[in-house]
């Protein structure tokens, strides 16, 4: 495999590369999926641009409640993150469920979503926390939500021979809204998820019907999913486990995913979403404090 | 070709490659130091694992262009025979080697680790090495060695 | 009553582990030749297919390529990868259906030409430019649709339609009939097992010399040097004494996967180094390993066990219809293997088995740690819990009953039965906490708890259904070290320590005088090679053998030296000295160098008996199962072996857990998938399941010590033995907890939750 690689020192060296090699190149961070992609012949370039050694893209703050992660940050570095462990915990586990800590070393969270697979456990993670993604390119700079970002499998709305994505920014999760990460595996490690679910739950003063709730399951369409039907049926509703059992099930009637002979069929999938979106769910709620769920054993993650 | 600078088991080296070489070919190949594997050459086994900047990464998937300016750790660096690093001495004893092949990357990864967290827990040290495959010793003779090696680093004394 | 030993019996530091730690040992990848090309291999992307034309000219002409082989341009004769080729025995003709290139390639893999070239790349890019013409034929995957009068026949056989090999049937008594009369329970099930891999981290890799005066020199990854010696020799029609194959020292595991030749890595390599003239380097990627290297044997096994009502084992009938994959490798010898181990466990009056082996479109399987063990236990010792169930008896106290004790007559004569089963079994259970089975799970549990145990036997080498045979060399050298010398490799299960250990031990001098030549035809005498459990049974016997010989000689060398009669001279820590007055002695440095002044050195070549003696074993699972995924998680093993004496027991505990876990892979997530086109869908570590050290459970070894006629200071066979009834464990546990019976592997979520959901 023959290409040049450029070590961009910010971002609009990088602007400018791409516009020098119009449709030619492409923005390498973590470098994980691209080569691989390029030797099995899904992606080409002739020029490499990478940009972890941008100082802004190396970054994650908090500033007035809002988290931005600059999109050279890898998932060990978010992991281990002070600041995602105490305002957005279930992104610091999506980021340890993924590959191995060799590979969280090196792969980008932005890698992650311009990668556009289904399972992408970050993205996952962050669609719960109603992430946008901010994005450089020719024209300037947007922001999408981060599920725009999504076009098909495999096709990211982000061009990367054009366009870069600086940063990921949510708002910092509170101390009345719980959240959790679920997923099912065969491996503890170096294994894509058979099913994952990220759930983030706001409770009302009361502590006894949900304010709003935000369900994301993967991959059970071409990116997360979430399941606008069940968070709907969840507002104002009763935190209990029977409503949230119901709309678990709702959760999954919103699924699609498809039979893999590896990771299992669609019918074991829709059969165990249920389960797991419960569980999220009820973990989620657990967090809050002054919740009236009575949970048992049954709620366990994972 | 582009020329690549790079601190090498904290010697400066100077290598002339392409740059989509990914640095365990550079290593293995340009520079003769075999003590790093290849297993599958997809970052799936580890046994390629060195220390970039203070990360276990897989070398595999590093093109080394990447490398340039940075500091890189590997097996062959670490350690001789009349002076084994703790956790060289610790494999060793522990009976966490059979074939090995997977032990340059494990003791890397291994040493990562203990480099960050000097009394680690068995949870600590699975997900440390989770990206390090061995199918000869089912991990356990590995851990409890990591484990010793910890004790010995910290003076309190082997098993 | 355990004698107290100076080295054998010791967990002494391994001799290889200071340079495996610094990386500095040496594995066949890391092999360089002055002057070497890169061989890539082109594979069939048809499962079934006839070559009609190949056309390697453009590829010729790709920079840097230096020869392309295909079968126009090299040897044509016929062989099996499989070390059969040289160890079958006068009882049965191994079957040579592999040639370096196929004209008929009979699975995705299946290699139809190769390039030696300056690079890799340059291969690998070369490789795209030769044109194949491939006329498809229909494909079959499973034995089941081998027999049926339409499916194709891959291969011709004398012995049925696509039946890879001899058929084995060991009718054991007169009328197996006449005992399923007597029973009073019957049991009867067919269990299905996946084609699993060995996945050692170093792939199929050789580098060999095809030399100007036609010798063969070949560097690789064999667990046989030398059958994979004759086996070149053979195929390159060149005396075998004109052939080296070696070692350079270590292997990165084995498990199996190279009992003989390295799948083609060294006939490719061979091949290319002929055409070139020059040293020719063949490493698989990790790709090629899992399609085109042998696999485990799945298939389909059928017991039927009867008992009566007292618990009492009457009748027990095992059916074996193996998928052989495209090639026949071991498939006899797995069937046979399997047989006997079956039908060895326990003292049942009646008994009976068949075993055979089918061809079919997918990998060849062969040889994998087990054997044919691993497979045929699941399946007895899960009809054995059905039959527990159904007696209302205890699963151990109904093993406890019917399993052979010491004394009985075994599968291998001439010796009785030395067995220390029952102990192995108290002591696991014990372990595991047995008690508490059928005790912990509540109704309304939606994670519950399960235990289950298996049991088992193997060899200690390969004979009588192989010949196998070790010899040894020993040196006293002329400073009094010791040199000893025989051909079985290091993989990993410690040789190249355990038997300096036995040598040093009946020298009578501390291990670090010993030096060991090994894995390599040119300075070792044959051996069958390291596999079968048997590399401490079998070259520790010679080595004893040729060691003791030394010792003698030295002995009596000293009589007149020490004025002592030889019957009372001893030799500890390389001092020669008397019995009963131990301040008169000689060093053994004195005497080597007394000696070699008067043009004598003491030497001898030892051999191995052919002799086995079955190794016990239990293990026992706690497992733990969400009812509501159907995710089974291993919570605890426990692993209570028998190998008689454990030579280092360090080494020894080592290689049971990671036989347990390999045992738990097979039990619960590995298993090899094609699509309908016959493709590999796992092909990569990271689509094959196999476990990271985060999946590892608790793993207890417990080595139980058992007096042996035989063996190195009583030492049995147990390289292969960790992963032998771990299978049954597990699925008995998962059985205890879920209250459903699985007679499929592996036991995937998918699969238990449907038995959950339809048990309801």
């Amino acid at each position: 495999m023959k290409c040049d690689y450029y070590i961009a020192p910010t971002i609009e060296n990088v602007i400018a590369k791409q516009r020098a090699h119009p449709g030619k190149s492409a923005v390498i961070a973590g470098g994980t999926d691209i080569f691989l992609d390029i030797e099995e012949g899904k992606k080409s370039a002739d020029l490499l641009i990478d940009v972890t050694q941008i100082p802004e893209l190396n970054q994650i703050e908090e500033t007035g409640g809002r988290i931005r992660i600059g999109a050279a940050v890898t998932h060990a570095a978010v992991e281990k993150s002070s600041v995602i462990q105490r305002n957005a915990h279930l992104l610091a586990e999506a980021c340890r469920s993924v590959g191995s800590l060799q590979i969280r070393n090196i792969a980008t969270l932005a890698g992650n979503i311009v990668s556009a697979q289904p399972a992408a456990d970050a993205a996952v993670a962050l669609t719960a926390l109603d992430a946008e993604i901010e994005i450089a390119g020719q024209d300037g700079r947007t922001t999408i939500p981060i599920l725009k970002a999504y076009k098909g499998v495999g096709k990211s709305a982000i061009d990367t021979s054009s366009q870069l994505v600086t940063a990921i920014t949510f708002d910092a999760l509170n101390k009345n809204q719980g959240s959790a990460f679920i997923r099912l595996e065969q491996r503890t490690a170096l294994a894509l998820p058979m099913l994952n679910v990220a759930a983030v739950a706001a409770l009302n003063p009361d502590g006894k019907t949900f304010a709003w709730v935000r369900i994301v399951m993967a991959p059970v369409g071409a990116g997360p999913v979430r399941a606008l039907k069940a968070e709907k049926s969840l507002k104002d509703a009763p935190a209990t486990m029977d409503v949230i059992t119901a709309a678990a099930e709702l959760a999954a009637t919103e699924a699609n995913p498809r039979s893999s002979r590896l990771r299992g069929s669609r019918e074991y999938r829709m059969e165990v979403l249920p389960v797991l979106v419960r569980r999220a769910v009820a973990a989620a709620v657990e967090e809050v404090p002054g919740h009236c769920l009575c949970l048992e054993k049954e709620a366990v993650l994972l | 070709m582009i020329t690549i600078h790079f601190i090498l088991n904290g010697q400066p080296v100077k290598v002339e490659a392409m740059p989509s070489d990914m640095l365990l070919d550079v290593l293995r190949g340009t520079l003769h130091l075999t003590g790093t594997k290849k297993g599958c050459g997809k970052g799936e086994c580890g046994a390629c694992t060195v220390i970039m900047n203070g990360r276990a990464v897989n070398s595999c998937m590093v093109p080394v262009a990447k490398a340039d300016g940075a500091r890189i750790d590997t097996i062959d660096g670490l350690g001789d025979p009349d002076h084994l690093h703790p956790l060289q001495e610790a494999f060793i004893e522990a009976g966490a080697i059979q074939c090995g092949f997977c032990t340059p990357g494990m003791i890397m990864a291994a040493k990562a680790l203990l480099d960050e967290n000097p009394d680690p827990s068995d949870d600590e040290i699975k997900e440390a090495i989770a990206g390090n495959y061995c199918r000869c010793t089912g991990y356990t003779k590995i851990i409890k060695a990591i484990h010793i090696a910890a004790r010995m680093s910290n003076g309190k004394g082997g098993v | 009553m355990m004698k107290d030993y100076n080295c054998v019996g010791k967990p002494e530091d391994r001799l290889d582990g200071i340079p495996k730690a610094l990386g500095r040992a040496v594995f066949t990848t890391d092999v360089s030749l002055p002057g070497m090309l890169y061989g890539k291999i082109l594979r069939s992307p048809h499962p079934h297919a006839k070559v009609i034309s190949i056309d390697t000219a453009e590829a010729l002409k790709y920079p840097g390529v230096k020869a392309v082989a295909t079968s126009r341009n090299t040897s044509q004769v016929p062989f099996t990868t499989a070390g059969a080729m040289v160890f079958t025995g006068p009882q049965g003709r191994p079957t040579l259906d592999q040639h370096i290139f196929e004209d008929e390639v009979r699975y995705v893999g299946d290699e139809v030409a190769a390039i030696a070239a300056e690079t890799e790349e340059a291969a690998e890019e070369a490789l795209k430019l030769i044109n194949v013409q491939y006329e498809v034929l229909p494909a079959i995957y499973d034995p089941l649709d081998s027999v049926k009068p339409d499916a194709p026949d891959l291969h011709w056989s004398p012995f049925g339609k696509n039946v890879a090999g001899a058929v084995i049937e060991m009718k054991l008594c007169r009328d197996i009939e006449e005992g399923f009369s007597q029973c009073d329970e019957i049991i009867e099930e067919t269990f299905k097992l996946p084609q699993i891999k060995q996945v050692q981290l170093e792939t199929q890799s050789a580098v060999a010399d095809f030399e100007a005066d036609g010798q063969i020199r070949v560097v690789s990854t064999t667990q046989t040097p030398h059958c994979a010696q004759i086996q070149l020799a053979t195929i390159f029609e060149t005396p075998v004494s004109k052939v080296q194959v070696k070692n350079p020292p270590f292997i990165g595991g084995g498990f199996g996967v190279r009992i003989g030749l390295s799948a083609k890595a060294e006939p490719i390599a061979t091949a290319l180094s002929k055409l070139t003239g020059r040293p020719v380097k063949v490493t698989y990627s990790r790709r090629e390993d899992f399609i085109a290297s042998d696999t485990r044997h799945g298939g389909y096994i059928t017991v039927k066990l009867g008992a009566r009502k007292d618990g009492h084992f009457m009748a027990l009938s095992v059916i074996s219809r193996l998928n052989g994959g495209a090639y026949c490798s071991f498939g006899t010898e797995t069937c046979a293997v399997m047989g006997a181990m079956t039908m060895s466990v326990y003292s049942i009056p009646f008994r009976n088995y068949c075993g055979t082996c089918y061809y079919t479109d997918r990998t060849p399987a062969g040889a994998m740690r087990g054997f044919g063990n691993p497979q045929g236990m699941f399946a007895v010792d899960s009809a054995v819990d059905m039959m527990a169930e159904k007696l209302g008896i205890d699963p151990l106290q109904l093993r406890i009953l019917n399993s052979v004790k010491p004394n009985d007559p075994t599968w291998i004569n001439p010796y009785p039965c030395t067995t220390a089963l029952i102990e192995c079994m108290e002591k696991g259970a014990a372990e595991i906490g047995w008690k508490n089975r059928g005790k912990v799970n509540k109704p309304e549990d939606k994670k519950r708890i399960g235990y289950g145990m298996g049991i088992g036997t193997h060899g200690s080498n390969s004979f009588p259904a192989s010949v196998d045979y070790s010899y040894a060399y020993a040196a006293l050298q002329q400073d009094g070290s010791l040199q000893i010398a025989t051909g079985v490799p290091d993989m990993g299960n410690g040789t190249s320590t355990t038997l300096p250990q036995v040598a040093a031990e009946t020298m009578g001098i501390s291990l670090n005088q010993v030096g060991f030549l090994f894995g390599d035809t040119e300075s070792t005498p044959f051996n069958i090679g390291s596999h079968a459990s048997r590399t401490m049974f079998s070259a520790g016997s010679a080595i004893l053998d040729a060691v003791k010989k030394v010792r003698q000689q030295v002995i009596e060398y000293a009589v007149p030296l020490l004025e002592s009669p030889a019957e009372n001279l001893d030799i500890q820590n390389s001092k020669v000295f008397l019995k009963d007055n131990p301040d008169t002695f000689m060093m053994l440095p004195e005497i080597a160098w007394h000696a070699h002044i008067r043009d004598i050195q003491f030497l001898a070549t030892g051999k191995s008996e052919p002799a086995n003696l079955p190794p016990w074993h239990a293990h026992f699972a706690k497992v733990e199962v969400d009812m509501e995924t159907g995710m089974v998680k291993v919570l605890k093993m426990v692993a209570a072996h028998d190998c008689g004496f454990a030579v280092n027991p360090k080494i020894v505990e080592g290689q049971i857990e990671g036989g347990v876990l390999m045992g738990i892979g097979n039990a619960l997530t590995e298993e090899l998938l094609v699509d309908e086109n016959g493709v590999p869908q796992n092909d990569s570590i990271h689509k094959y399941m196999v476990a990271m050290a985060s999946d590892t459970p608790e793993i207890i070894p417990i080595l139980v010590n058992c007096d042996s006629p035989v063996g190195p200071f009583g030492a049995k066979g147990v390289g292969e033995c960790g992963c032998i009834p771990t299978l049954a464990a597990v699925a008995n546990a998962v059985c205890d907890a879920t209250g459903v019976r699985f007679t499929e592997l592996p036991m995937t979520p998918e699969r238990v939750l449907e038995k959950i959901r339809k048990a309801k």
